[in-house]
């Protein structure tokens, strides 16, 4: 068995793990000693710009104690300039100092910390390939990254992120499950371009332990708004684009919104009132999850929250149906004997049911099918936090529920007005009558079915 | 008889229904089985291989404890990971990871051996010896065949100064598992009763029988190239320090070894260069001590007090962190600084931990507050085990010396000297001459 295969594996992983060395002659709990570096780059049509950022701990600080601002500079400087290397097309490049400070912020102890911001650029006109090197301060345990920035007037698609979630080495992700990032290299190729960047999403970042079930680029839609590149209507256009095109993708609610709407033979107007419910819901679940994410990110992680998420809407789908299947048989009932009235009085029962559409239930519906948050919208939101850009990803969360919501309600209104053809058509009573109870049937399967695959990811 | 229009539809009608019903049932049975697949359920293929080094071992379980977050010795082989990136880079970073990843699996399973040991291996690491026993304990409820609680059980006893109890753990241990963990630990033991010659003999037994990580051997490497200088055998102590920085290059208590057999050649200059650039990499209180006393010996005593005044640094920044217990500092306040903030380190050292290296520090800080008598006692006590480690017996020799007993103090000199004259660049030529003076 698998599972039994994997737990004796663990064991043996796990004692080996165990068998520490002496712990009297093990490591120090001394944590001041770190060197912490980011390289951010930025390749434009004729040069290229690399701000190079220092944070260095207590310990190293205190080490150059009784040396002047100026001297400890200088020396950061001759290292940075050593062992900071841009190589472009094959041919290293001179990198000449366009701005530099060195600060002393306060550590813990009472002593100081160092932090050096050098700026420094190369004239490069027309590079196609930009490789650069980070062999500064070598063997330091601390943060290491390189980071791409777009440029002015070229393409460049990167091997480095373009998110620094330390925001500039100021605050150091405390994730668990994530290593401090130590990256010394990135090669950038480069053509001539408006200034568009593509860049991997970093290892480690929180928004990576998102799940993106659908597999969808929507998340890479939003890279680029970060970069700071593209406009925002087009953004937003594209985010309500794309939610539209995501409903189609399964498990959207579409068959049960359009299976409710025939049970319950709802008008244009609930149509249009399901799809404003799906929008708010979605939205408010997003937001509700995103925040959840963020504050409980050390305890929990969005993928233990969805099996619970999907489990109340299966249920509720569930209920809805019930609901929905009682008034249909209530109705059926009502109108059984007189079966050969049912075709000249049943036509006003029939048609418009606006009696038996409750708004509790297409509020309950419309809550379920917004319910369950698209992972890659929620990946967006915690994008959009990790880049200190909340507002616009809150902005885009509504647009991408919005395009989800007009594509169920065109949805609905398609089947809405197709059941109005079909009535128009003189469908035989006893199938008119049927056709609702056998969509709350299928809204009741639905739900059993949802529920029974949520189920077992509980354990 | 044909069919009227309105049957067609009706049929029509109907089929459509069912259509539509079937194909709701796949969309929505297609849907949950993707929910299904990226649910919890992880393939062998997605866990690190045996043999893969730490940071791959990171990588690997850090992705299967996302995707089975409620497994718990996931959570554990995890924290082992974080642990091991620890003793291979020495950055206490990942010792706060593996604390909230052993927290969570605690919650999840309070009374999994596996969980129980990792967290008192990390109790153990932060010198936290009398929690570390506890969960060492505990574990060993939890499955009393297991092997992992042991090591914690022993470490913890030997640092707590229970030493009887400590040898029957560690006498099970290596009868159920003579590896390289037991072997190292039984040769810990051999030095701490004075038996240096048995202790190289198992540490040389550890090598060999091999470690899962390049580190533990290089590890166990340096430890047998410590006792091969302990008994000034320079050679073999230089060869197994260079051995253990081939196997895991850049290995910084292996170049702490190599800077110490420099010393005691006489090749000051060199010590003091591989001295600085360990302490640049990874500026351990003990490193910083030995290059700044290696100055000093080299009649450099500007830089050597510059580089002691690190220490003091480090001292505030784990006061700062809670930390006030620790007998490197104690000593170094005794040598260095102020005695009595000696005495008062060593006193907490030794209530939190009654070991003999505690008795050690606490005894040679009241000497150098100038009360040798209690001095002796202190010394006595750290050496009631047998020990001839060289710095233990110059301080018992220089207590004595102080304290008025030249018989003592000529014993204990003869013995720190007995194995390598040139223990310490600083102390051993103090040592010989304390002794030429008497005799």
């Amino acid at each position: 068995m698998i599972r039994a295969r994997r737990a004796s594996l663990l064991g043996i992983l796990a004692a080996l793990a165990a068998l520490a060395l002496p712990a009297a002659a093990g490591a120090h709990p001394l944590g001041n000693f770190s060197i912490n570096h980011l390289t951010q780059v930025s390749v434009s049509r004729d040069h290229i710009d690399v701000r190079y950022v220092l944070d260095q701990a207590e310990i190293p600080t205190f080490q150059e104690r009784g040396r002047s601002e100026a001297a400890v500079l200088a020396a950061k400087r001759t290292e940075i300039q050593r062992r900071l290397t841009v190589t472009v097309d094959g041919r290293s490049v001179g990198l000449t100092v366009t701005g530099a400070s060195l600060g002393h912020p306060p550590g813990q102890g009472g002593l100081a910390l160092t932090r050096v911001e050098l700026s420094l650029r190369a004239a490069v006109r027309a590079a196609r390939r930009v490789a650069v090197h980070d062999g500064t301060f070598p063997g330091r345990v601390g943060w290491k990254a390189i980071v791409t920035r777009p440029g002015v007037g070229t393409d460049v698609r990167s091997s480095a992120p373009s998110s620094d979630p330390t925001g500039g080495l100021r605050h150091y992700p405390q994730d668990s499950l994530s290593s401090p990032r130590d990256e010394r290299t990135a090669t950038l190729g480069v053509r001539p371009g408006a200034g568009r960047l593509t860049a991997p999403n970093a290892p480690g970042d929180r928004v990576r332990t998102t799940d993106n079930r659908a597999g969808d680029g929507f998340a890479g839609v939003f890279a680029d708004a970060a970069s700071g590149h593209g406009v925002l209507v087009f953004l937003l256009l594209a985010a309500l684009a794309w939610g539209a095109v995501h409903a189609l993708s399964p498990g959207h609610g579409k068959t049960m919104v359009a299976a409710y709407l025939v049970g319950t033979r709802g008008t244009a107007r609930h149509a249009v009132a399901l799809g404003a419910t799906v929008t708010v819901t979605h939205t408010i679940g997003v937001f509700a999850l995103g925040l959840v994410t963020l504050a409980l990110s050390q305890y929990v992680l969005p993928e233990q929250l969805y099996p619970w998420l999907n489990l109340a809407s299966g249920l509720l789908v569930v209920l809805v149906g019930a609901g929905v299947l009682r008034g249909r048989l209530r109705r059926l009932r009502a109108h059984a004997h007189p079966h050969a009235h049912a075709h000249s009085h049943g036509h006003h029962g029939h048609d418009h049911g606006p009696e038996d559409l409750s708004w509790r239930g297409l509020l309950g519906m419309g809550a379920s099918a917004g319910l369950i948050p698209c992972p890659s919208a929620l990946v967006v939101l915690l994008a959009a936090v990790a880049q200190h850009q909340v507002a616009l990803g809150l902005l885009m969360i509504v647009a991408f529920s919005l395009g989800l919501a007009g594509t169920l309600t065109a949805l609905g209104l398609l089947v809405v007005l197709g059941g109005r053809m079909a009535s128009r058509l003189r469908v035989p009573p006893a199938f008119g009558a049927a056709l609702p109870a056998v969509s709350a049937v299928v809204i009741v399967a639905a739900g059993f079915v949802l529920t029974v695959h949520a189920l077992p990811q509980l354990t | 008889m044909a069919l009227a229009r309105p049957n067609l539809f009706k049929l029509l009608a109907v089929a459509a229904t069912f259509v539509a019903a079937l194909g709701a049932f796949a969309l929505i049975t297609r849907s949950g089985d993707g929910a299904a697949r990226s649910g919890p359920s992880i393939s062998d293929g997605k866990l690190p291989r045996p043999g893969a080094s730490t940071d791959e071992r990171i990588r690997g379980f850090q992705a299967a404890v996302r995707a089975a977050p409620g497994d718990a010795a996931l959570g554990a082989a995890l924290a082992g990971a974080y642990l091991q990136k620890v003793r291979e880079t020495g950055d206490p970073g990942y010792y706060a990871r593996a604390d909230v990843v052993l927290r969570r699996a605690r919650s999840l399973a309070p009374r999994d051996y596996r969980v129980l040991a990792a967290s008192g291996t990390l109790a153990l690491a932060r010198h936290d010896f009398a929690g570390g026993l506890g969960y060492g304990l505990a574990a060993r409820r939890a499955n009393p065949d297991a092997d992992a609680p042991y090591p914690v059980i022993v470490d913890a006893l030997v640092e707590l100064g229970r030493y009887g109890a400590a040898a029957r753990e560690l006498q099970h241990f290596v009868d159920a598992k003579p590896a390289l963990a037991s072997y190292s630990r039984v040769s810990y033991f051999r030095e701490l009763h004075g038996d240096l010659d048995g202790a190289a003999q198992a540490m040389a037994l550890a090598v060999s029988a091999g470690g899962d990580t390049p580190e533990n051997v290089a590890y166990v490497q340096t430890l047998l190239g410590t006792l091969e200088f302990d008994r000034g055998r320079l050679g073999p102590a230089r060869q197994a320090f260079g051995l253990a920085l081939v196997r895991f290059p850049g290995y910084v208590p292996a170049a702490a070894g190599v800077a110490r057999v420099d010393a005691a050649e006489g090749r000051t200059g060199a010590a003091i260069r591989r001295y600085r650039d360990v302490v640049a990499r990874l500026p351990l209180p003990e490193y910083v001590v030995a290059l700044g006393e290696t100055e000093l010996a080299a009649g450099r005593p500007a830089e050597g007090g510059r580089d002691l005044g690190l220490v003091g640094a480090e001292e505030r920044l784990l006061q700062a962190n809670g930390v006030n217990t620790d007998v490197d500092l104690a000593l170094f306040e005794a040598n260095h600084g102020s005695a009595t903030r000696g005495v008062a380190l060593a006193q907490r050292a030794w209530s939190a931990a009654p070991s003999v290296r505690s008795a050690d520090a606490l005894g040679w800080a009241l000497t150098a507050a100038g009360r040798p008598r209690d001095g002796l006692a202190w010394a006595r006590r750290a050496l009631a085990l047998g020990s001839r480690d060289a710095v233990l017996n110059y301080h018992a020799g220089m207590t004595a010396r102080a304290a008025g007993d030249g018989r003592a103090a000529r014993r204990y000199l003869r013995v720190a000297l007995a194995g390598n004259p040139r223990f310490s660049p600083l102390y051993g030529p103090r040592a010989r001459r304390a002794l030429e003076a008497r005799s």
